[in-house]
């Protein structure tokens, strides 16, 4: 599937975040306004403590902001409870952390499964998903060991695969190749780049890492709370 | 794979994440079950063995009295014997044995000394049946006869403060039913040493028909004596006999003719619950434990879960289920080692009769005990156990399902 007619999947309206750490008040997010359309492979780069990490966490409703609001493909997210919120990660979002992604007692196409199971999509179907999905991304004779039997970098793809096998309008992506190293995050952005081209799903990412600023098609720069293209 | 079936797959996998923790979980909660329940045990055993240790030796499962003898024992409250009475309560059901008695005390004198003593007339065939104080009989002496007008079985301790051996006589001065004195002299044919204590001190057994002619019963007796087929019955049997016989009578069960062991029962019970309460909460804090680490430990994937959309439900549930399966493993280790243990020492139950006279200082009659088995223990203990399980892994399992994601990702 090609990029075809671009629509808005987020927008983002004068959004405000405070936060205590270590007794001190930090200003995460201080007014952001964003907008990412849908087929994006974009990243918000900045300095460690800039805010990026905490605009994802708002922006896949992991975390509240104190003042504004994210509109997912119309929907807004104020006011949501937290059962609601959830329902939106779990339907609309894919996400993947820097490291640790994975449930440990659960196989690869376990891990890929889990968040249709969540769904309620069918045994049949979601097994022959997860299976098509790891071949999609490489791993297919990896599908039955468990993530503590994985490489670091065959466990970014496996987050890969179960953040996008149900098809979410956006993925999240925090320093996905943080924990890596140069080749295998390379690798690892190859194939969200083929993702992206072919499924064209909406890749977002927060990074420092000049390899991932390079491959985004935008960039999004934040530097104490503020975007500053 | 359903949601429910996912939730059960994560939680049993979540259990042998740790093995070692998991097994010294298992361990904890299996060796406590298994101790509450072999303590259960040693004490249904222990309460039926001295139950039976008084009740055998001499009052019988149930006594049928004119009102008032219990408390007075006086030939006053004795009553005319009614052998349309006897051969009714006789044919009842579970009724094993029924004799005839007459009780009273009376004064013994052996040379100079002399002792307090309680009187005991018995049909010692139909005692048989009854009680079994003729097992007592020490070597060298025998048990009276039914015909034996002249004999006298004696309690060891009595024996002992008369200075009065087997073969050696005994005067006994009373008085009769019809307020004459009764005096006789008697053959000692026997001396027992029974479990009770309190009989070995105070009892002198003689012959019903030896008993009708010293106190001059003119065809009165003090007691019906009855036994039952198994404790359990006695309650309805006594009902039963109430309902055959008159407001003049009492129908006493054994545990209003021997309150006392009601009353150690009840504050030996008192005190093994203290024990066994400490060892649920051993049992419990075990299981909180377990839980609370390994909830501890999973912060960070709680929050993933939770960010990747699980519902928070779903979190508590896996861990209860968790704690379900680690309770459900120990309890059935536990019953298995508490069952084997028990069972041992119904079979091999512990003997402490070389240490009989060290017990009898304390008064400690019972010296056999053996573990009896009651499938009700089982039940109630891994009921307790699982209900345990349940509160104290609610509070972990509501932390972890009330995790914030943000926070709960940036721990490692």
């Amino acid at each position: 599937m090609g990029k075809g007619v671009r629509m808005k999947v987020i927008e983002i309206k004068n959004l405000h975040k405070t936060y205590q750490s270590n007794g001190q008040e930090v200003h995460a997010l201080r007014g952001i306004d964003l907008d990412i359309e849908s087929g994006e492979f974009s990243a918000i780069a900045g300095p460690s403590g800039s805010g990026k990490t905490t605009l994802l966490n708002v922006m896949g409703g992991i975390d509240r902001p104190d003042e504004g609001d994210v509109i997912i493909s119309g929907q807004t997210m104020k006011g949501l409870s937290e059962s609601e919120l959830s329902k939106i990660r779990l339907n609309r979002i894919g996400f993947i952390f820097q490291a640790y992604n994975l449930i440990p007692v659960l196989s690869a196409v376990e891990n890929v499964e889990y968040v249709m199971l969540l769904q309620g999509v069918e045994k049949h179907e979601r097994r022959e998903k997860a299976l098509a999905m790891l071949r999609d991304v490489g791993l297919e004779k990896e599908s039955h060991r468990r993530p503590a039997q994985l490489s670091g970098g065959q466990q970014q793809r496996v987050a890969v695969a179960r953040a996008i096998v149900s098809g979410p309008e956006i993925v999240l992506a925090d320093e996905p190749t943080a924990n890596l190293d140069q080749k295998t995050g390379s690798s690892l952005l190859d194939l969200m780049k083929n993702l992206n081209h072919e499924r064209g799903t909406t890749f977002l990412f927060s990074t420092h890492d000049p390899m991932v600023m390079d491959r985004a098609e935008r960039l999004i720069r934040i530097t104490d709370g503020r975007i500053t293209l | 794979m359903s949601g429910y079936k996912m939730t059960v797959m994560l939680a049993w996998r979540n259990v042998w994440r740790n093995k070692r923790r998991s097994f010294l979980t298992f361990m904890t909660i299996a060796a406590g079950t298994a101790l509450i329940l072999f303590m259960r045990s040693l004490q249904n055993g222990g309460y039926a063995q001295m139950i039976e240790d008084s009740v055998a030796p001499r009052t019988g499962h149930i006594q049928v009295h004119e009102k008032g003898f219990w408390e007075n024992m006086t030939l006053e409250y004795a009553f005319m014997d009614d052998n349309e009475l006897f051969n009714k309560i006789s044919s009842m059901k579970n009724v094993k044995g029924i004799s005839k008695r007459i009780s009273t005390g009376g004064l013994l004198t052996h040379r100079d000394s002399s002792a307090g003593c309680e009187i005991l007339g018995i049909d010692p065939e139909r005692e048989r049946d009854i009680i079994t104080m003729d097992r007592y009989v020490l070597p060298g002496g025998k048990f009276i006869s039914p015909s034996d007008k002249n004999g006298i079985v004696l309690g060891r301790a009595l024996a002992r403060v008369l200075d009065a051996g087997v073969g050696d006589e005994v005067s006994l001065v009373s008085q009769g039913f019809d307020g004459s004195i009764a005096a006789k002299n008697f053959m000692v044919r026997g001396i027992f040493k029974s479990p009770n204590v309190q009989y070995n001190r105070t009892l002198g057994i003689i012959s019903l028909d030896a008993a009708r002619e010293v106190f001059s019963m003119m065809g009165h007796v003090t007691a019906y004596a009855i036994r039952a087929s198994d404790i359990d019955s006695v309650a309805g049997l006594a009902a039963r006999i109430r309902s055959v016989t008159d407001d003049t009578f009492e129908v006493m069960s054994w545990d209003r003719l021997n309150p006392e062991i009601l009353q150690f029962i009840a504050l030996d019970r008192a005190s093994g619950h203290i024990f066994v309460m400490i060892l649920y909460l051993i049992v419990a804090f075990g299981i909180l434990n377990t839980i609370q680490m390994s909830v501890y430990e999973r912060t960070r994937e709680f929050g993933i879960m939770l960010s990747i959309g699980t519902g928070p439900e779903r979190i508590f549930r896996m861990i209860l289920t968790e704690s379900f399966f680690v309770s459900a493993m120990g309890i059935a280790l536990g019953m298995i080692l508490g069952y084997g243990l028990s069972w041992y020492f119904t079979v091999y139950p512990m003997d402490f009769s070389e240490y009989e006279s060290e017990m009898e200082m304390y008064q400690v009659s019972t010296l056999v005990y053996y573990a009896k088995i009651k499938i009700s223990d089982f039940i109630r203990a891994s009921v307790i156990v699982f209900l345990l399980a349940g509160v104290f892994s609610y509070f972990p399992a509501r932390r972890a399902s009330r995790l914030d994601p943000v926070t709960s990702m940036r721990e490692l």
